[in-house]
């Protein structure tokens, strides 16, 4: 390996006017500055097609997203694709049919994906057009931050001692 | 008599939530309802009292892949009530924007949606496998339609630069140049596109429509025409409460639009093209033939060909349009509002998209009516369906399922823009 810094992309992925699903868009904001400067941080509303080309020549994804279907809002789930798939109990929310997970698998076989693929979801407790965020959820959002930092920070030190 | 339900709890591939109730008595279709239970959004009630300003912004949410039709139909009318029109090269962006509209909606919905259903597979990552080419152009072609919209719209999903009497800003020719050099790549997708979909096998269904779209007397109308039919309709966009009507049915939430006089009717790209053959460049014609269709096509299956075909046409229109392209003297032409009437009416992917306004002096909108394609299409699905069921009655279920679920998708329905998944129910007795 020639030690040059993996390209790390942090997709914050959410709708701010659908209550938990402005999760994403939070831990965006919660993000901005803090990450190194060669870290690429987006935010996006939801065409999950369209997010595919905003994965093109990165090494590493990170993704961030509110989940429905869970059991405790405001849990924070870390998923390493290399590992474990989404689970299929979970809700990633999307218009369009094409939520994270079908976005994934589809880049996936396009070969179009990043190798390394992590997903920190946020269970969420309402989607409702106009609302607020919930208080779990908006508690979860510093904390998600934090281990985002954390992780794009392993991940690039993972490239440089490889 | 025995009763049998089959049950498809979420149509995939459709927009919007809906479900389906298919009824079979002694192996015949009494009736084939397509129940849409999503709740509707009252735009039309909401719209009451905000200007006319915010109007093309407001009903841009209606929906996120044909936000453009709903934008383009509403500015046309509030122009229309105050009397002014939009020439030249504003004329021509705002075709240029319905084009990448066209493009973005086609190529999802061919590709992405409808293609999967022709080939066996449940979805277009499986698809993706054996197909990945195809899946990357239609990407691509998505994209390419996503570019007009995030470069005259200011982005791509509910775009905020269309105003009445133009736009905000216009792009400058230079802004323009990357776009037409990743069009002409995406024009050659399009042909492969329309090539690979003429190969498949269509199920054997000819169905005798009164096809409805708008004529243009130069142009493969999009933006502006006259509302015709096959039958006797030729009238102004104005007087379409005169030939049409939407009733309520128990069964849905979004209305069924019906010509007064005779019944179900069919709008898109079927309608579009039997209507406006003559209308398409030769180019098309001949990219039509070699697909195998002819002049008139009366067979909803056949629909992806000509959804294939209108995206290379909406690439090459635009090509066109970009190449022709001067910067005009203002972004917008001033409007005086006034108390009147208005009534706007373009081609939306799906068909056409009514709207009538009545608006206050200052332009505030007293009263909004908006006619989506898809709740204009619902009788003519719901004949569809039953008319697909038919022969196949006393078929297994999965074979019912599969057959009329591809019927549905026939029509790309947008059942959200009309009031999102859908179950299908077959009741046998």
């Amino acid at each position: 390996m020639t030690g040059a810094a993996r390209r790390v992309l942090v997709l914050c992925i959410g709708n701010p006017d659908r209550g938990d699903d402005g999760a994403g868009p939070a831990v965006a904001k919660a993000l901005a500055g803090a990450l190194p400067p060669d870290a690429t941080l987006m935010t996006r509303s939801g065409d999950m097609l369209a997010m595919i080309e905003d994965w093109d020549g990165f090494d590493a994804l990170v993704c961030v997203d509110a989940a429905a279907g869970g059991s405790e809002p405001g849990r924070i789930h870390r998923i390493d694709l290399a590992e474990e798939e989404l689970p299929r109990d979970m809700a990633f929310l999307s218009s369009h049919a094409f939520g994270l997970g079908e976005g994934i698998a589809l880049a996936r076989t396009l070969g179009l994906a990043p190798p390394v693929i992590i997903v920190f979801a946020i269970e969420g407790l309402c989607f409702d057009g106009g609302t607020q965020m919930s208080p779990p959820i908006a508690a979860a959002v510093a904390p998600v931050a934090g281990q985002i930092i954390a992780e794009v920070a392993r991940l690039q030190e993972r490239e440089h001692h490889a | 008599m025995t009763t049998k339900t089959i049950k498809v709890e979420y149509l995939a591939r459709v927009e919007g939530e809906g479900a389906l109730d298919l009824h079979i008595e002694g192996g015949q279709v009494t009736s084939a309802n397509l129940r849409i239970f999503e709740p509707p959004r009252f735009y039309e009630a909401f719209l009451q009292g905000r200007s006319h300003i915010e109007l093309p912004d407001i009903v841009a949410r209606i929906c996120g892949i044909c936000p453009v039709a709903y934008q383009m139909s509403s500015v046309q009318a509030v122009e229309n009530a105050f009397g002014v029109r939009v020439e030249g090269q504003l004329r021509a962006l705002r075709r240029l924007l319905y084009c990448g509209e066209w493009i973005e909606s086609h190529a999802l919905h061919v590709v992405m949606l409808h293609a999967p259903d022709f080939l066996g597979y449940p979805d277009a990552i499986r698809m993706a496998e054996k197909h990945g080419d195809i899946v990357r152009k239609g990407l691509a072609l998505k994209k390419a339609g996503n570019a007009i919209l995030r470069l005259l719209g200011g982005r791509e999903i509910h775009p905020v630069n269309v105003r009445p009497g133009g736009f905000y800003k216009v792009p400058t020719k230079a802004e323009l140049v990357p776009l037409a050099e990743e069009l002409k790549a995406a024009r050659d997708m399009a042909v492969d596109l329309v090539r690979w979909v003429a190969t498949f096998d269509f199920p054997d269904l000819e169905r005798d429509y009164e096809f409805v779209a708008m004529r243009h007397p130069d142009e493969y109308a999009i933006t502006e025409g006259r509302l015709i039919s096959n039958r006797d309709i030729d009238i102004d966009i104005s007087d379409y409460e005169t030939e049409f009507e939407e009733r309520h049915v128990a069964h849905s939430t979004a209305l069924h639009s019906l010509v007064k006089r005779r019944g179900a009717y069919l709008v898109g790209p079927l309608a579009r093209y039997a209507l406006n053959y003559d209308r398409l460049p030769a180019s098309i014609q001949s990219l039509a033939r070699e697909g195998g269709l002819g002049p008139v096509c009366r067979n909803p299956f056949h629909s992806i060909v000509v959804r294939a075909l209108e995206t290379v046409f909406a690439c090459e229109e635009a090509l066109r349009l970009i190449a022709a392209y001067e910067v005009p003297e203002a972004a917008s032409i001033p409007l005086e509002p006034r108390a009147g009437t208005g009534f706007g009416c373009t081609e939306a992917p799906r068909g056409i998209c009514w709207h009538r306004y009545e608006f206050e002096a200052d332009g505030t909108i007293r009263k909004a009516r908006i006619v989506p394609p898809t709740s204009q299409n619902q009788p003519c699905i719901e004949e569809d369906l039953a008319a697909v069921a038919a022969p196949i009655a006393s078929e297994p279920d999965d074979v019912i399922r599969h057959l009329c679920e591809q019927s549905i998708r026939n029509y790309d329905p947008c059942i959200s823009c009309s009031t999102h998944f859908l179950k299908l129910s077959v009741h046998r007795s």
